[in-house]
């Protein structure tokens, strides 16, 4: 009764913006604790657990939980994903990986990427219930049942259709169509759910209720299991109980940086960490801030671009699973790599003239044997994805990002849960690392990162977005640290993308018309996106201030979503 | 008293409003069309097939498509992603739909607008569209929360087109097979 009223009065001062300014143009202030999401719900249930005495875990944990109900599209129990924490009293980060595998049987699947996109055969095993339990029993301290019971309510009482699902259950209707238990959920009598209508999920309460009863097996083992197999493979899908069974997320070690004296956390493989770290060292070799912001200066924004597309370049060609292919770690993340590699850029031009034809580097120096064959080909350039930032009174952080593959997922829903298409993200060249064989993860571009100055956070981010993640993170790090903008300013600040499996250099709208016309005097194609665009992901960004130690968070507008401390 | 007088002026209002798209009739073939490529077109496509009308659908209609056509629906409603799946750019998809109503007008052919996404098809890049479309209709079909702040009856009573007003996408579809019977 007391989490009600005190949900109903957390509710009631986000709508009259008492001491809360979660997508205002000023970023929301704390200093006992931080949390920002792509969904207001999921907030509160963080702002709750942290009120409630729990910490940065507990509270990352319920708004994963409770993200996958209100904001469905982008993540759920039916996905997996990757979260990065930092204990600050121990000085110690883990990075706990619960992406999913493809099927014992997944290489028989005959799964064609585009013609089975929305079908069974793109389901791979998700990991998302594996990875937040196991997080929560390792590092947090509230009750399971407590976690998750935000997340039972709103699947079981329903929750508002906000005008970011609302516009994706139109854009995705005819998909939607295909699944007559998902069309069920979204749609009423076959048309689109609309801003403001009730969007029930009892059967995804049933299931959550499971699990808090019965924990991780009460998912991946037993009758819940039985019944996700059997729906699955009815539908053409061919996943296995013991694919469930056997499933186990993993706890790591994050991947490490360092970018101008700060310390960077982020996803280890085949999560896209050393992608970041990569671009960031590379731009260590070029004074950002004097050159002028990218938003006002072409040479800038060219510079950040070429980088972003040998990035790309390299990230096709050496990262995958480390279980099955070797990936040159050690030589991605050099700092004398990268600058091998920023040396070869032309700073005045595009060259070589086309995107496509940058070729990737060279780190065999580094213990690593070259495969001479080029990559050709990307993986779906779709991906669907959420991400969220949680900082504790204890300076305790989590950065979590979760996804289900493109929207909906596969449009499968299975005994209350909608399952990922996570398949789509392996390549079909038996040449590329990221090739697909059996109980494999797949290369992905999730990105959730801590970055540490002097020991403690400093920022905590990470965005949805597929293979703009990587870009509008590299954006978004520079803004602040080369650029000094407060969190709010760097997230609303105009973005690109560019890389190499790409004809255009994709803008937005606030990149000046005069920085654009020397782009394409450069050589570069331009693309221009009215305004902010959620073509370039939806950033949840934590900044702490080093000096009074106060929290700022940032929700990007890009997407619905809240940033609140208290 | 003053509740009873109110709710008989707005039943008064809704007859004399769907009395008005009642006693408009307009002919088939019907060639339906989007102006900005979101996917709300295909769905307008289903209610017209639901009626059983005599109507093609093409997202990308140009002048040429208006060949023996007898009565224009357009479908309002910006989406990068359908931009993006049809390669064009907003201006030129802008200047696309332009010049079918141009081709419309001349050949004297009506235009309905049928607005069916709400909030999420309003402001931003769609109102361009939006106004576009509307203020070139001889009727136009909204699903009512589009319409909250007043934007379409603005054009309505601006340019004198009639508007019906409805709650859900689904009561478009018999207002539209009427249009036609």
């Amino acid at each position: 009764m007391r989490t009600k009223s005190f949900q109903l009065i957390l509710l009631l001062t986000l709508v009259f913006h008492l001491g809360v300014q979660g997508q205002s143009t000023v970023p929301s202030t704390g200093r006992n604790g931080m949390v920002a999401t792509a969904h207001p719900l999921a907030s509160a249930a963080a702002l709750d657990m942290l009120r409630s005495g729990g910490n940065a875990v507990d509270a990352a944990v319920a708004a994963a939980f409770t993200i996958g109900v209100v904001e469905p599209d982008g993540s759920g129990l039916g996905g997996g994903g990757g979260m990065v924490i930092y204990l600050k009293k121990e000085q110690r980060s883990y990075f706990v990986n619960y992406y999913g595998r493809s099927s014992e049987n997944a290489s028989g699947a005959d799964f064609k990427s585009g013609r089975d996109n929305y079908t069974a055969k793109a389901i791979e095993v998700p990991g998302t219930v594996a990875g937040l339990l196991l997080a929560h029993e390792k590092f947090g301290s509230l009750p399971l049942k407590k976690i998750l019971e935000p997340a039972i309510r709103h699947a079981e009482n329903g929750f508002p259709v906000d005008g970011t699902l609302a516009k994706l259950i139109l854009d995705n209707t005819e998909n939607i169509m295909s699944d007559s238990v998902t069309a069920s959920i979204f749609l009423e009598d076959g048309f689109p759910r609309m801003e403001g209508e009730k969007l029930v999920q009892k059967d995804l309460a049933t299931v959550l209720k499971t699990i808090a009863e019965n924990g991780r097996d009460g998912f991946y083992e037993g009758k819940l299991a039985a019944a996700f197999v059997k729906g699955i493979r009815e539908r053409g899908g061919v996943l296995t109980e013991n694919d469930f069974s056997s499933y186990q997320a993993e706890i790591t070690s994050p991947v490490t940086g360092n970018y101008r004296g700060y310390d960077i956390l982020t996803a280890n493989l085949p999560q896209s960490g050393i992608s970041l770290i990569q671009g960031l060292n590379m731009l260590e070799n070029y004074d950002l801030k004097a050159s002028g912001h990218f938003s006002e200066s072409a040479r800038t924004l060219h510079i950040i671009a070429e980088v972003e597309k040998l990035v790309y370049a390299d990230r096709y060609q050496f990262v995958g699973d480390p279980d099955f292919v070797t990936v040159p770690l050690t030589g991605l993340a050099s700092k004398e790599y990268a600058r091998v590699r920023f040396n070869s850029i032309n700073q005045s031009k595009l060259d070589p003239p086309n995107y496509r034809e940058a070729t990737y580097g060279n780190p065999a120096e580094f213990n690593y044997d070259l495969k001479k064959e080029p990559v050709h080909e990307m993986e779906s350039a779709g991906g669907h994805t959420t991400h969220l930032s949680v900082i504790d009174k204890d300076g305790n952080a989590v950065a979590l990002t979760q996804t289900l593959g493109l929207f909906f997922g596969s449009v499968q829903t299975v005994a209350g849960v909608l399952f990922n298409n996570a398949m789509t993200n392996f390549s079909y060249n038996v040449e590329n690392v990221n090739y697909l064989q059996n109980s494999k993860r797949c290369r992905s571009s999730i990105t959730p990162t801590i970055i540490l100055k002097n020991g403690s956070p400093y920022l905590i981010l990470g965005s949805p977005g597929a293979s703009r993640i990587i870009t509008t993170l590299i954006e978004l790090v520079v803004n602040v640290i080369d650029f000094g903008m407060d969190v709010n300013e760097a997230n609303m600040a105009p973005r690109f993308y560019c890389q190499k499996f790409e004809d255009f250099l994709h803008v937005e709208s606030g990149i000046k018309p005069e920085v654009r016309s020397e782009l394409e005097k450069m050589g570069h194609k331009i693309k221009v996106y009215e305004g902010i665009d959620l073509f370039f992901g939806g950033a949840q960004m934590i900044y702490v201030d080093a000096v009074t130690g106060e929290y700022s968070g940032s929700a990007d507008k890009r997407r619905g979503g809240i940033a609140i401390g208290y | 008293m003053k509740t009873r007088a109110s709710s008989i002026i707005i039943l008064l209002a809704l007859i004399f409003s769907a009395s008005i798209v009642q006693a408009q009739k307009f002919e088939q073939p019907v060639l339906i069309s989007s102006a900005g490529q979101s996917a709300d077109v295909k769905l307008v496509k289903m209610l017209a097939q639901r009626q059983g009308l005599n109507a093609t659908t093409v997202l990308m209609a140009k002048p040429s498509d208006l060949n023996g056509i007898k009565t224009l629906i357009i479908v309002p409603g910006f989406s990068s992603k359908g931009l993006g799946a049809a390669g064009v750019s907003q201006q030129e998809e802008f200047e696309r739909v332009q010049s079918l109503i141009k081709s419309a007008n001349e050949l004297q052919i009506p235009i309905v607008m049928l607005h069916i996404g709400g909030n999420a098809r309003r402001k931003g890049q769609s109102d361009s569209f939006n106004q576009l479309v509307g203020d070139n209709s001889k009727l136009m079909i909204v699903v009512k929360q589009a319409d909250e702040d007043g934007f379409f009856t603005t054009i309505s009573n601006a340019k004198k087109i009639p508007l019906l007003l409805v709650d859900k996408i689904a009561e478009t579809e018999i207002p539209l097979g009427n249009l036609f019977k």
